[in-house]
């Protein structure tokens, strides 16, 4: 049983609180033991305060990693924004003496200091280098036969790859990977790698929502049950952007349910899907979840 | 090995008397006389010790001027001549020809740069540039009053020449050498000659058939009675020098006799393991017994080992009872007096990460291809008989995309920089041959600049385009694979019409560039050649010695000295065959031996010297425990002499006593000038600049040429190579009252011998740590400086900022002593 301090970040307890109750439920029968640091708060979020001010977006992060640090615990993150500004930062104050003496400064006006000891890692990380796919398939109660599932990584948790070093950010191959490992089939489709558009999403919701759009027609036309996922940014945009894509000018009805792996993961292991959040989504599971039984 | 054309009882008599110099001032036109009046400086020159007879001249070089001193030479009987005019890199032959033709020896030559170092370059201040021409004549009188003859030596030459790899430039230099009536040994690593050319199916710009042109010339090397093919072998060990050298080649085992086998194929046909087939860049198999191509030269089968498992039904289906098993690789030796290498190029390996290309997705999507791939692809040769088919599905492709630039023009730290050359023109050929096969095809170019710049090649491009292929202004970001189709996606931006746009094709070639051999680096130590940043084998000279390479004796052409077309890789390697030729129909070479002398009595055998010499000519003498010098190999660097510990090597012509002489004469009276400068405020540092001969000495010329005024605050002191650097110079110029001093040499990885410049950093950097612990201002000496030839501007850069830091330091405290004097500890 591995003990990881759980980073939960801003979107999933606000937003999405389905996706934190599988991950409560179903990490813990990996021997994930998560523990709850109720002081941690904003990662910060990787890309505008950073533009604002990277000093500052250090200094709030390190904040972070010295509560986990104080634990003597790694750094476990569901979302791949926390996973990124962590990672960058904790990798950066490791190896630059110079940021490290810059952020100890403003640390110490509340008492604390960065020390470089723990690490950060993504939940797919976990699984896939610390559990390992023999070990998820060994652990499979009821397999996940029939089930086509297109597999969406979300930028983050690959680049800037040469500091997070998860996977290969044009070949990614570890949640296509852990995905078989449920007896599901995880396929290829055009566009795969094509970023949810979050980034953009408060300068042009038009283009974004046509980036949703792009993805879900190939989805679409590879036939696949459902769409799976580990970030809850990617997971918001084609969850909500099915809704919106309603409308003008997109008329399009699309019905991709989304799911977090967590979720597939825990009904792979045996779980009831009662015992997880599937009436919190906004597009119906039903179709997979029949599938499965 | 004789000293010849050196008459030693003469030169003995010669040396032992005091000299008699003759110094002879060019006004150069106006270039020199219009700032400073050479009069007054070869009057000045009547005064310094030694000096017999002084005068100048309106053009020294010219037939009045050599005439003037051939003259006074007979007239005064003098033996040493000193002539300040321009760089001696310009006119140091002409003069020594003069007296060469005297009867004098053409060491006792010795030139004055007071045109580009001085009367160009400080134009508005012809006072102080009087002083500066002054002071340059005074230090050559210093050292000119020591040089000694130098005779020559003498070697023979081996009249047989060795080429290595039989590509078209290979094949190209061994007909011309075969063809002058020496003896060619031409060694192939694979089983056959013919190289990369061989695999192609058109040539642009004139689309004649590659294998049409190159097999009659394959034959012709075969046919010729002066060439020996040593296929399917590799040079093991290169021994010697230039004229004599002996190379071990091993001749690996084929397991077919050469002799019975008459290339009938039954063989192939049986064998039962099938193995990626090279030349057909693995897009289908060959057998593990095989011949690589049809026209193979030689024509017989070999086995390849590594796959075989030894079944032997090639044996028994053999008539002949070619196969033969109990075959061993073997060493043969051949002595060569010229060698030239002609090893080629790989094709860069894109998949690789190093590439850093992955978003091309080469080697995982079946319908992305290499441009050596398609060129088998259309190739009647080829795997599909000349169809154009996609390989996901043999269908014919219809939306056909090219790729340039790929690894090839790549600024991203440690990737390629250099333009590979062929690939926009195999493209635009590519291209043109699939137009003339299936003229309906849509055909798209995604580039950077189209580069056709060859005889024919805009032509052949413009033709390209009235035959309506696209040519887009753009990279591709990312290619994308529909799963079902195959086909791929490409985005891309048009850069002419400021557009980012996607677009659907049925194949995409890569123009993938090309690269040194993957074992460049074991070749390059094997020959002791070097290579430029590229990779790529180093000539001696980028425009004045295109196929010769530091190391005598070793030439190049083809791809292994850089990217190039096939009539380039021709040309190369006719010029590379010419030299060769020139080389050895002499009998024998003859070298002046400005070479280094060991003093036997001081050295003790401590090898340092044997270790830093990059030429391997010092080696240890197992009787004596002394060093040795061979002389044949030495290139006269000097290296050894800065590094030797107890000073027993000495570099004749540089010997340490003539910088010495040259650094008091230079700074005979300079202290008290100074000293009354700084009295009456009028004080400018005087600095005393080391310099290589082949960049820095070459950069100060061009700061002359191109006129760049700098301050007259430096003098130059030529080296052969910053190699030569001895703590000692350093320290005699400051104990001779020198301001400052500097050292500069050649670009990092361009020295003109190997390494010498980073051996001059290691020695300035401890005399930096000398000054500093008795004290002295270790600022005075600069850190080394890398200038080539072609930094003029840098190096007036380097001055500048010198002259300024010095003058903030002051005059030196050995002749201006400050409150706080110099404390020796």
């Amino acid at each position: 049983m591995a003990d990881y301090a759980l980073f939960l970040g801003c979107n999933i307890p606000n937003r999405l609180p389905h996706l934190e109750l599988a991950a409560r439920k179903v990490l813990p029968k990996m021997d994930i033991n998560l523990i709850d640091i109720p002081e941690f708060g904003c990662c910060p979020e990787p890309i505008g305060i950073q533009e604002l001010s990277r000093d500052a977006w250090m200094a709030m992060a390190a904040i972070n990693l010295c509560l986990a640090e104080e634990k003597g615990l790694d750094i476990i993150t569901l979302c791949n924004g926390c996973f990124e500004t962590l990672r960058t930062v904790n990798t950066e104050l490791k190896n630059d003496g110079h940021h490290k003496e810059k952020v100890n400064k403003v640390l110490s006006k509340i008492g604390k200091e960065y020390k470089g000891t723990q690490n950060v890692k993504h939940v797919l990380e976990v699984l896939y280098n610390d559990i390992g796919v023999e070990k998820i398939k060994a652990n499979v109660q009821k397999e996940l036969k029939g089930i086509k599932i297109a597999v969406h990584y979300g930028c983050h948790v690959l680049r800037p790859s040469a500091i997070l070093k998860t996977d290969d950010p044009f070949q990614p191959k570890s949640l296509d990977e852990l995905v078989n490992a449920l007896g599901a089939e995880s396929i290829p489709y055009l566009r795969k790698m094509l970023c949810c558009g979050t980034g953009i999403e408060g300068i042009d919701k038009e283009n974004q929502l046509w980036m949703v759009h792009d993805k879900l027609v190939q989805v679409e036309r590879m036939k696949a049950d459902c769409m799976t996922m580990l970030c809850p940014l990617c997971y918001i945009q084609y969850e909500m952007g099915q809704l919106q894509l309603k409308k003008e000018p997109y008329k399009a009805q699309f019905k991709v349910p989304i799911m977090y792996y967590p979720e597939l993961l825990g009904l792979a292991l045996g779980m009831d899907p009662s015992e997880l959040g599937f009436k919190l989504h906004r597009v119906k599971v039903d179709p997979v979840l029949q599938k499965i039984q | 090995m004789a000293d010849v054309g050196l008459n030693k009882s003469k030169v003995a008599t010669d040396e032992k008397k005091s000299p008699r110099i003759g110094v002879f001032v060019c006004h150069c036109g106006t270039n020199i006389a219009g700032v400073i009046n050479p009069a007054e400086v070869a009057e000045y020159a009547k005064t310094l010790p030694n000096v017999v007879v002084a005068a100048d001249n309106r053009f020294m070089c010219s037939d009045p001027g050599q005439e003037l001193i051939k003259e006074k030479i007979r007239e005064h009987n003098l033996d040493r001549i000193i002539v300040a005019a321009c760089s001696p890199r310009l006119h140091e032959p002409t003069f020594r020809n003069v007296i060469k033709d005297m009867g004098l020896n053409e060491f006792y030559f010795e030139q004055a740069n007071i045109r580009e170092h001085n009367t160009w370059c400080h134009i508005r201040e012809p006072e102080k540039a009087l002083q500066v021409a002054k002071d340059l004549v005074r230090a050559a009188v210093g050292r000119a009053s020591l040089l000694e003859a130098i005779g020559y030596r003498e070697i023979p030459v081996t009249q047989k020449a060795l080429v290595v790899g039989g590509g078209i430039a290979g094949i190209f230099a061994a007909l011309d050498i075969a063809d002058m009536g020496f003896k060619v040994y031409l060694v192939e690593r694979t089983p056959s000659i013919g190289g990369h050319m061989a695999q192609l199916d058109k040539t642009f710009p004139t689309l004649d058939c590659s294998m049409c042109i190159l097999t009659p010339k394959m034959v012709e090397v075969a046919r010729n009675p002066n060439i020996e093919i040593l296929a399917y072998s590799e040079v093991e060990e290169v021994h010697g020098y230039v004229g004599n050298f002996t190379v071990t080649i091993r001749r690996k085992a084929r397991y077919v006799d050469a002799e019975k086998c008459n290339g009938c194929g039954k063989c192939a046909e049986i064998c039962p393991v099938y193995v990626p087939n090279e030349y057909n860049e693995q897009l289908d198999a060959r057998r593990a017994i095989y011949l690589p191509l049809a026209q193979a030269v030689p024509n017989t089968y070999t086995i390849d080992k590594t796959k075989c498992i030894e079944c032997h039904l090639c044996e028994r289906i053999c008539e002949l009872k070619a196969i033969d098993f109990s075959q061993k690789d073997e060493l043969i030796d051949i002595e060569v007096g010229a060698i030239v290498l002609a090893t080629g190029y790989d094709q860069m390996r894109v998949n690789e990460p190093e590439y850093g290309l992955e978003q091309y997705k080469f080697g995982i999507y079946p319908n992305v291809l290499a441009g050596l791939q398609m060129e088998r692809i259309i190739s009647p040769t080829g795997p599909t008989q000349g169809e154009i088919i996609r390989p996901s599905d043999g269908k014919h492709p219809k939306r056909v995309a090219f790729i340039q630039c790929v690894g090839s023009r790549d600024f991203r730290p440690g990737k390629h920089n250099y333009c590979s050359r062929v690939c926009c023109m195999y493209a635009i050929k590519l291209a043109r041959l699939i137009k003339d096969h299936h003229p309906d095809t849509e055909i798209t170019i995604f580039y950077m600049d189209i580069r056709a710049f060859g005889k024919g090649y805009e032509e052949f491009y413009q033709r390209a385009q009235e035959l309506g292929i696209k040519f887009i202004r753009g990279r591709i970001a990312e290619i994308l694979e529909d799963p079902e189709t195959h086909n791929l996606i490409l985005r891309s931006e048009d850069t002419f019409l400021d557009r980012v746009m996607e677009l659907e094709f049925d194949l995409v070639v890569l123009s993938v560039g090309l690269t040194p051999r993957e074992d460049v680096e074991e070749v390059q130590k094997l020959f002791n050649i070097s290579r430029s940043p590229d990779g790529f084998f180093l000539e001696a000279h980028p425009k004045l010695r295109p196929v010769e390479t530091n190391t005598d004796g070793v030439f190049l052409c083809g791809c292994c000295q850089g990217p190039k077309d096939i009539p380039d890789s021709v040309a190369q390697a006719c010029g590379a065959a010419a030299k060769v030729g020139d080389l050895i129909s002499q009998n024998k070479l003859i070298f002046p031996l400005v070479v280094p002398q060991i003093n036997y009595d001081l050295c003790r055998g401590c090898a340092e010297c044997v270790d830093i010499c990059p030429y391997g000519a010092l080696s240890i003498n197992e009787r004596s425990g002394k060093v040795q010098v061979e002389e044949a190999l030495c290139k006269g660097c000097g290296a050894c002499c800065g590094e030797c510990p107890v000073g027993a090597i000495e570099l004749r012509h540089y010997k340490d006593s003539y910088i010495y002489r040259q650094l008091e004469y230079l700074l005979k009276g300079v202290p008290e000038r100074q000293l009354e400068a700084w009295k009456k405020g009028e004080w400018e540092p005087f600095i005393v600049f080391f310099v290589c001969n082949w960049c820095t000495y070459g950069a100060a010329d061009l700061a002359g040429t191109s006129r760049i005024q700098y301050p007259p605050t430096v003098r130059l002191i030529r080296l052969p190579c910053t190699g030569k650097m001895d703590i000692t110079y350093i320290l005699h110029a400051f104990e001779l009252g020198a301001d400052g001093v500097i050292v500069s040499g050649c670009l990092p990885d361009q020295c003109h011998y190997v390494s010498g410049n980073f051996k001059s950093v290691r020695r300035v950097k401890m005399a930096q740590e000398i000054l500093k612990s008795i004290g002295f201002e270790a600022e005075r000496l600069d850190d080394q400086h890398f200038i080539s030839a072609a930094m003029a501007d840098e190096f007036v850069r380097v001055v500048n900022k010198f002259t300024e830091k010095i003058k903030k330091l002051g005059p030196s405290p050995i002749y201006c002593p400050r409150e706080k004097s110099l404390e020796v500890k």
